[in-house]
């Protein structure tokens, strides 16, 4: 096939477009649009905090930052040093609890890695991202 | 005995070019270079079409686009790098495959850079969950060398290395 350089790429970056149309419909239900955390994965300090007892709180920051300040009774849990914290956050695990992953900010990607991770390579249900993450959860204890 | 003669006349007067050898081991050399490059994105591309979740979170955290356009990005790309390592390997719409290879392995070294430079410490998602745990250098050296070997493939296929025998099959750029 003989067409022009800007020819030819129009043309692949067209061909490739059919699978990814149709991988984006078959992955719909598994991937939100709006937000990198699916609605049915996040809650609002509120909504954790009316849990009670019945939820951990996995503090997803490094451990500088858990050292200087935390949610009260969090366990820290991070990527740096997953395999170390990981058994100390199954010790304190029980089925029918609920997890609440929380990291800095609303913009910070741990909760949402340390949330994935759990449920993914840990097999857990129940694990959910705090919105807004610590910061959040200081506005509305302060 | 005439006739050998003739024979030997005519061929002492066809001048062979001294880069013929060269020439040849550089088609061989380009060949496997395609297949190699090939490879590497059918690889990549394939890791990250089966798990686009992951990719477009991974995408989102070098925070340069909204995370519509990662999603977008994570259905679209991985499927754009298969397609153009197939355009290498069977040299169909080659230098179309070449020139968007290296738009996509120029963008991905740049936020790379970007990330680096913000100080945001991300995995790059380049092959998926396999390069989670890849340093930065390791990470700018391979895609340096990618760059390179893109590079140096559409250098042949646009104007390099021509050579004056007739062009055979497998050196035609559709």
């Amino acid at each position: 096939m003989k067409s022009s350089l800007v020819g030819q790429a129009v043309i692949l970056a067209a061909l490739a477009l059919l699978p990814a149309v149709g991988e984006a419909i078959y992955f719909r239900d598994k991937i939100s649009w709006r937000s990198a955390i699916a609605p049915s994965e996040s809650v609002t300090v509120e909504q954790a905090r009316a849990w009670g007892h019945n939820a951990i709180w996995v503090d997803a920051r490094p451990d500088d930052e858990f050292a200087s300040d935390h949610v009260p009774g969090a366990i820290s849990l991070n990527e740096d040093r997953w395999n170390e914290l990981l058994p100390q956050f199954l010790a304190v695990w029980a089925p029918g609890k609920k997890t609440v992953v929380y990291c800095s900010s609303l913009s910070c990607n741990a909760s949402r890695e340390v949330a994935r991770r759990l449920r993914k390579e840990a097999q857990l249900s129940d694990v959910f991202v705090l919105e807004g993450g610590w910061e959040a959860w200081l506005k509305k204890n302060r | 005995m005439k006739q050998t003669s003739n024979i030997e006349d005519r061929t002492s007067n066809i001048e062979l070019p001294s880069d013929v050898g060269s020439l040849g081991v550089w088609r061989v050399l380009s060949r496997i270079l395609d297949f190699v490059l090939a490879g590497i994105f059918i690889y990549a591309g394939a890791l990250k079409a089966f798990d686009p979740v992951q990719f477009a979170s991974d995408i989102d955290n070098y925070k340069i686009v909204p995370w519509p356009v990662s999603v977008a990005l994570a259905f679209y790309l991985p499927w754009l790098e298969i397609f153009c390592a197939l355009g290498l390997v069977f040299r169909f719409l080659y230098r179309g495959a070449l020139s968007i290879l290296t738009a996509l392995i120029v963008v991905f070294t740049l936020a790379t850079i970007a990330a680096k430079v913000r100080g945001l410490d991300i995995t790059c998602g380049c092959f998926g969950h396999a390069s989670q745990h890849w340093s930065f250098p390791s990470h700018l050296a391979t895609n340096l060398a990618i760059l390179a070997a893109v590079l140096a493939l559409s250098f042949k296929a646009t104007r390099g290395f021509r050579s004056p025998l007739p062009a055979r099959r497998e050196d035609r750029y559709d």
